[in-house]
C-alpha cells in the first residue's frame, strides 16, 4: 500500500484566541476521522495553530482506497431459467439492470438457497479525489459559536479565509474551499515575512515556516517558548510569575512569533490594591504580573509581543503608556472610595434593583442580615460580627472601584472595611461570602463568613425559584447551580450542624413580605439535594449510592455525607451486595402488602428456627449499632450489620413468607420490615445497583 | 504597504487630514459629520443606513461623538463625554481590508516592523441598533487604537453583502503620536499665536457639559422627549419616511444616554428602553431597504440591478 504525508493549512484573518486550540484540534480530529471512514487512516496527526492559520500534518496516509468487490443478488436460480433451460425474463432483466449480458452473471449457493449474482470489482478512489470533500466537510462541522460572512460570499467561517494549502507528499491538491484555491503556498508572519512561502514537501512545513516565515506553527511549542521567556525575564527581575494556564493559552493564541517585552510602572501605584493592578494587567492587557519572593507585586510586567522590533524600546514604552492611565484611574477611584466609610454606602443600596419582585440590594442586605444572624445563633458564632459583616457585605458594589472592576466585588469590601477599622473577621467575611467563586475554589474560612455565604445563597435560591426563574437546561442566569453547590460544599466540608429544611424555611420567611415562596421551598431543597450527584461524581461515588441516602433527605447535609461515604466504603464488604439484594427483595414483597408500618413482631408466632434466629440476631445487633448510628459512625454500624447475612440468607432459603395464615404472614412481614428499617437508618439499600 | 512617505501627523488636525486623504484615495466618499448628537460614528446614516441592502458603498468621515456618562468635568486626562471618531465603511468588505487599514497606520508613520500591531478578537454589538458584527480591536503596542468589524446584521436586517467598518479613536492615536499623558495637552494645531491645544478648544465644554449631564438635565422632560421621539419615529416609519424616522431613533438614543447619565433608569427598566429603541431601529431598517428597492437600488451597477 502506497502512503504519503499530507499537509492541510487554512490561512485566515486573526482567529479568536480563546477558541483557537479547540478549533485546530477539532479540525484535525474531524479530518482524521473522515479519512479513517474512507479507509485512509493516517499513522499520526500533528496539529498546528496560530492566530492566522489552522493546519495539520497527516502522516502515512494511504494514497488510494483498496478495490472493493461489489456484489448484487439477482433472482433465485429456480426462476432464472425457463422450461427449456434458457434465461428467464427475470434473469435477463437483472443482467440488463447490471449493464452486462447474462453470461457475465455468476451463480452462488448459500445455505438459504441459490441465486444469480452479479459481481464486480470497484476501484478505490485516490486520496487526491477524497481529500477536498473531507476537508470542506470538516470545516463546516467545526464547533464555532458565532460564524460570520464577509464580502459578497454567502458561506460562513470563524473569520475571513485567505488561503488554502493542501499537499500530498510534494504535490499540491487542486480544490476550492471557502472561496480560496488550494496550492502549495503558505504565508509567513504578517510583518516579518508577508510574502509567499513555497512548501516543497508536506513534512518541511513546520521548519520552513520557522526559518523563512517567522512563525512557530506548533501551539504547544510556542506555548513552552513563551513560558520560558516569561520565567527567564521574571528571573532577571528577581521576581516570580504565577503563570495561569488560561492566560498563557490566550497569549499563545495571540502571537506567531513570541518576543518578551519587560515593562515597568511607577512604584506609587503599588499603594493600590494589587488585585486591581493584576486584573488590569492580565485581563485587559494580557501581561504577566511579577511578584517578589514574599508574594508582593513588583512594579514590573512581562508582555509577549508578536514582533522582533527594530526598536524594542518603542514597544516597551508603548506598553508602559497603556497601563499608566488605567492604573491612575484605579488609584483615583481607590482614593475617592476611601473618603467615606463603607457603612455610609448602605442607604444607597436601596436605590439599586436586585430583582424587580425581590426588591433592592438594600432589601436583600436586610434579608441576608436576618438569616445570617439566625445561622450564627445555631452555630454559636459571634452574632454581632455576623450582623455587621452582613450589613456591609454588598456596600462595595456602590464604590467606584467595583464599578470599574466588577470582579473585585468583595475584595474591595475587605480593603475598605479594614481601612475603616472594622474587625478583621468582619473585613474577611465581606470578601469570603462570595466564596467558592468557581469549581474547586476555597471555602469561606471563618464561621462569620460561612453564615454570610449561606444566607446570601439561600436567599437567592428561594427568591429566584419563587419568581419562576429556576435554572432549566443550560439557562441559569442567576447562577443558582453554583449557589446550590456552594451551599452543599460549605455545609458538608465545614461540617456544619445545620438543618437544611430549617434554613430554607427561614429564608422563605425572610422573603415573605416580597413574595410567597412556600410552594417552592421543597423544590429548592430537592434542587440542592440534586447537586449532590454532581458533587459526589467528582469523588467517583456512583449515583445509586448517593440516591440511596438522599431518598430520605437527611436534615443535615454533613450527616448525609457521612452516610454516603460510609455506604460507599461498605461496598467493599463481601456481604454488601447480598444485603442489597435482600433489601430489594423485601421492598418488592412489602410493596404489594398493606402492612401497618408500625407492625410489631410477635416472637411467639415464630414457627421456624430461621425466623427466630434472624429476629434474635437483628435485635442483638440493633442494640449494638444504634448507638453507633446515633454517633454518625455509619460504616462501623454497617460492618456489624453485615453479620446478619447468613441469617438473612437462611431465612429466605427456608421461610415461606406469603403463607395463607394471615397472622403468620403478617408476623413474617413485620420481621422483614424491621430488618429493612434497620438498614434504612443509613440508606435505602434496595436502591443500590449490583455491579 | 504604502509607497508614499509618511505624512506629518504632529497635530490633531494633521491626523484627520491624513486619514481623510488616505481613505479618499481608496475611493471613499468623504462625508461631513452628522449634525446631531450620536454616541459613535456608526450612528451616522452613511454607516447605519448605507450598510443595509445590496448597494456598494465606501465612505470615510470624522464624527464628533457624545457619551454623557463618560464626562469627568475635565478632570480626567483620559475620558471625555465629547470626543472624535474617524469612521470608515466599505461595502462589500474588500479582501485586503486589513492591509488597507495597516496602510493607513503606515501613512501616519507607524512602521509595522517597529510597532507591535495586532488584531485582537472583539465582537461588536449595538443593542439599540439591532446590530452586531465580528472583528477585532487593533492593538498598537498593547493600546487599542481602532475597532475593526464585519457587520453581520444591522437594524435586524442580515447584511448582504457584508460591510467592513473601521473606527479610529483619534484622541488615542494623537496622544500616542504626540507622547502626551492628557487629552487636553494635545496639540490641535500651531497657529500664528502659537500652539492651540485640545484643552483650549474643549476643556470648558467638558466642564459645563458634565454639569448638565450629571446634575441639570431635566429627567422628567427627557422621559417625555423620549416618548415623543419614539412616537414620531413610529409615525414616520408608517409613512414610509425612513430618513426622518431614523433621526428620531438617533434622538431617542441620545435621550436615553442622558437619562442613563442621570441614573434615572433602573437596571431592569434599562433593558426595556433599549428594546424600545431597537424596535424603532428595526422598523427604520426595513423601511429603508424597501425605499431603496422602490428606487431600484440606484447605486448598484446597472448589470447587477436586474
Amino acid at each position: 500500500m502506497n502512503t504519503a504525508d499530507c499537509l492541510i493549512e487554512l490561512g485566515t484573518e486573526e482567529l479568536p484566541p480563546r477558541s483557537l486550540k479547540t478549533l485546530s484540534q477539532s479540525f484535525a480530529e474531524l479530518t482524521r476521522r473522515a479519512l479513517e471512514d474512507c479507509g485512509l487512516t493516517p499513522s499520526s496527526v500533528q496539529v498546528f495553530a496560530t492566530p492566522r492559520r489552522l493546519a495539520m500534518l497527516l502522516r502515512d496516509v494511504p494514497t488510494r482506497q483498496s478495490d472493493r468487490l461489489v456484489e448484487k443478488r439477482g433472482p433465485a436460480l429456480a426462476v432464472a431459467f425457463d422450461a427449456e433451460g434458457k434465461p428467464s425474463k427475470a434473469a435477463l432483466g437483472f443482467a440488463k439492470s447490471c449493464g452486462v449480458s447474462f453470461d457475465a452473471l455468476t451463480q452462488k449457493a448459500t445455505d438459504k438457497g441459490s441465486w444469480l449474482y452479479f459481481e464486480k470489482s470497484e476501484a478505490g478512489l485516490g486520496l487526491r479525489q477524497i481529500l477536498p470533500g473531507v476537508v470542506s466537510t470538516a470545516l463546516t462541522r467545526l464547533p464555532i459559536p458565532k460564524r460570520m460572512r464577509w464580502g459578497t460570499r454567502s458561506d460562513e467561517f470563524v473569520r475571513p479565509v485567505k488561503w488554502l494549502l493542501m499537499m500530498i507528499g510534494s504535490e499540491p491538491v487542486d480544490a476550492e474551499i471557502l472561496g480560496v484555491r488550494g496550492g502549495a503556498v503558505s504565508y509567513g508572519h504578517r510583518f516579518h515575512a508577508p510574502g509567499e512561502i513555497s512548501i516543497t514537501r508536506a513534512t518541511d512545513y513546520e521548519s520552513l515556516l520557522r526559518t523563512k516565515g517567522w512563525v512557530v506553527a506548533d501551539f504547544d511549542l510556542r506555548k513552552s517558548i513563551i513560558r520560558g521567556l516569561v520565567e527567564e525575564n521574571a528571573d532577571k527581575l528577581g521576581g516570580i510569575v504565577q503563570i495561569e494556564e488560561p492566560l498563557l493559552d490566550e497569549v499563545t493564541a495571540l502571537v506567531e512569533y513570541p518576543v518578551a517585552v519587560c515593562g515597568a510602572f511607577d512604584e506609587e501605584f503599588l499603594d493600590i490594591p494589587q488585585e486591581a493592578l493584576v486584573m488590569t494587567m492580565q485581563d485587559n492587557q494580557k501581561y504577566f504580573a511579577v511578584f517578589d519572593q514574599a508574594g508582593k507585586l513588583m512594579p514590573h510586567f512581562i508582555a509577549i509581543a508578536n514582533i522582533d522590533s527594530r526598536h524594542p524600546e518603542v514597544v516597551v514604552a508603548g506598553n508602559e503608556r497603556v497601563i499608566r492611565p488605567r492604573f491612575s484611574d484605579a488609584g483615583f477611584f481607590y482614593r475617592q472610595d476611601q473618603k467615606q466609610p463603607l457603612a455610609k454606602l448602605l442607604p444607597r443600596l436601596d436605590a439599586v434593583v436586585f430583582q424587580e419582585q425581590l426588591g433592592s440590594l438594600g432589601d436583600k442586605t436586610r434579608r441576608i442580615t436576618g438569616l445570617a444572624i439566625y445561622i450564627a445563633s445555631r452555630l454559636g458564632a459571634d452574632e454581632d460580627q455576623v450582623g455587621r459583616a452582613a450589613e456591609l457585605c454588598k456596600c462595595d458594589l456602590m464604590t467606584g472601584m467595583v464599578g470599574e472592576f466588577p470582579k473585585l466585588q468583595g475584595v474591595m469590601g475587605r480593603y475598605y472595611a479594614r481601612h475603616d477599622h472594622e474587625p478583621e473577621q468582619v473585613s474577611n467575611a465581606i470578601e469570603q461570602h462570595y466564596w467558592p467563586r468557581f469549581a474547586g475554589d476555597e471555602l469561606p474560612q471563618s464561621d462569620v463568613a460561612q453564615c454570610l455565604a449561606l444566607a446570601d445563597r439561600l436567599d437567592s435560591l428561594i427568591g429566584i425559584f419563587a419568581i419562576g426563574e429556576k435554572p432549566s437546561g443550560v439557562k441559569d442566569p442567576f447562577a443558582l447551580r453554583r449557589s446550590a453547590l456552594a451551599v452543599v460544599r460549605i455545609l458538608i466540608e465545614k461540617s456544619l450542624p445545620l438543618d437544611l429544611g430549617d434554613l430554607c424555611a427561614r429564608a422563605r420567611q425572610g422573603l415573605a413580605h416580597k413574595i410567597d415562596a412556600s410552594s417552592v421551598e421543597t423544590e429548592v431543597i430537592d434542587y440542592i439535594f440534586g447537586r449532590l450527584r454532581t458533587y459526589y461524581q467528582e469523588q467517583k461515588i456512583n449515583f445509586d449510592i448517593v440516591d440511596a441516602v438522599v431518598v430520605d433527605k437527611p436534615p443535615e447535609l454533613r450527616d448525609c455525607d457521612r452516610k454516603i461515604q460510609a455506604l460507599n466504603q461498605f461496598q467493599s464488604n463481601t456481604a454488601a451486595l447480598a444485603l442489597a439484594a435482600a433489601n430489594k427483595r423485601i421492598v418488592n414483597i412489602l410493596k404489594k402488602q398493606k402492612l401497618d408500618p408500625s407492625a410489631a413482631v410477635n416472637p411467639s408466632r415464630f414457627e421456624l428456627a430461621a425466623e427466630k434466629q434472624l429476629f434474635e440476631q437483628l435485635n442483638t445487633l440493633r442494640a449494638r449499632v444504634e448507638p453507633m448510628f446515633d454517633e454518625g459512625q455509619y460504616l462501623q454500624g454497617l460492618n456489624e450489620l453485615a453479620g446478619l447475612r447468613p441469617a438473612v440468607d437462611q431465612f429466605f432459603d427456608e421461610v415461606m413468607v406469603m403463607v395463607d395464615d394471615e397472622s403468620l404472614k403478617n408476623n413474617r412481614l413485620a420481621l422483614l420490615q424491621q430488618l429493612f428499617r434497620c438498614f434504612r437508618q443509613v440508606a435505602d439499600f434496595s436502591r443500590i445497583q449490583s455491579k | 504597504m504604502s509607497d508614499q512617505a509618511a505624512d506629518d501627523v504632529s497635530t490633531f488636525q494633521d491626523i484627520i487630514r491624513t486619514l481623510q486623504n488616505y481613505w479618499s484615495e481608496q475611493g471613499c466618499v468623504i462625508m461631513q459629520p452628522l449634525d446631531m448628537e450620536v454616541g459613535a460614528g456608526t450612528f451616522h446614516p452613511a454607516t447605519f443606513l448605507r450598510a443595509i441592502g445590496p448597494e456598494p458603498w465606501r465612505t470615510a468621515y470624522v464624527q464628533p461623538s457624545r457619551r454623557p456618562s463618560d464626562g469627568r468635568y475635565g478632570d480626567n486626562p483620559n475620558r471625555l463625554q465629547h470626543y472624535f471618531q474617524f469612521q470608515v465603511l466599505i461595502k462589500p468588505s474588500p479582501d485586503d481590508f486589513q492591509n488597507l487599514y495597516l496602510g493607513s497606520l503606515e501613512q501616519m508613520g507607524f512602521d509595522t516592523l517597529v510597532h507591535d500591531v495586532r488584531f485582537v478578537e472583539d465582537n461588536w454589538e449595538a443593542p439599540t441598533l439591532g446590530a452586531w458584527g465580528l472583528g477585532w480591536e487593533v492593538w498598537l503596542n498593547g493600546m487599542e487604537v481602532s475597532q475593526f468589524t464585519y457587520f453581520q446584521q444591522v437594524g435586524g436586517v442580515e447584511c448582504n453583502p457584508v460591510s467592513g467598518e473601521i473606527t479610529y479613536g483619534i484622541e488615542r492615536l494623537a496622544m500616542y503620536i504626540q507622547g502626551v499623558d492628557s487629552i487636553y495637552d494635545l496639540i490641535w494645531t500651531r497657529g500664528p499665536q502659537g500652539i492651540v491645544t485640545y484643552g483650549d478648544i474643549y476643556h470648558q465644554n467638558e466642564v459645563e457639559q458634565s454639569s448638565y449631564n450629571f446634575e441639570l438635565a431635566d429627567s422628567a422632560e427627557l422621559f417625555h422627549w423620549f416618548d415623543v421621539c419614539e412616537q414620531q419615529g413610529q409615525n414616520l416609519i408608517d409613512k414610509k419616511l425612513p430618513l426622518p424616522a431614523y433621526e428620531q431613533v438617533i434622538k431617542a438614543s441620545h435621550t436615553f444616554n442622558l437619562l442613563d447619565a442621570r441614573h434615572a433608569i433602573s437596571v431592569t427598566e434599562r433593558q426595556r428602553f433599549i428594546l424600545r429603541v431597537r424596535t424603532l431601529s428595526r422598523g427604520v431598517a426595513r423601511a429603508y431597504l424597501e425605499s431603496r428597492k422602490a428606487l431600484g437600488f440606484p447605486l448598484l451597477a446597472p448589470e447587477a440591478r436586474s
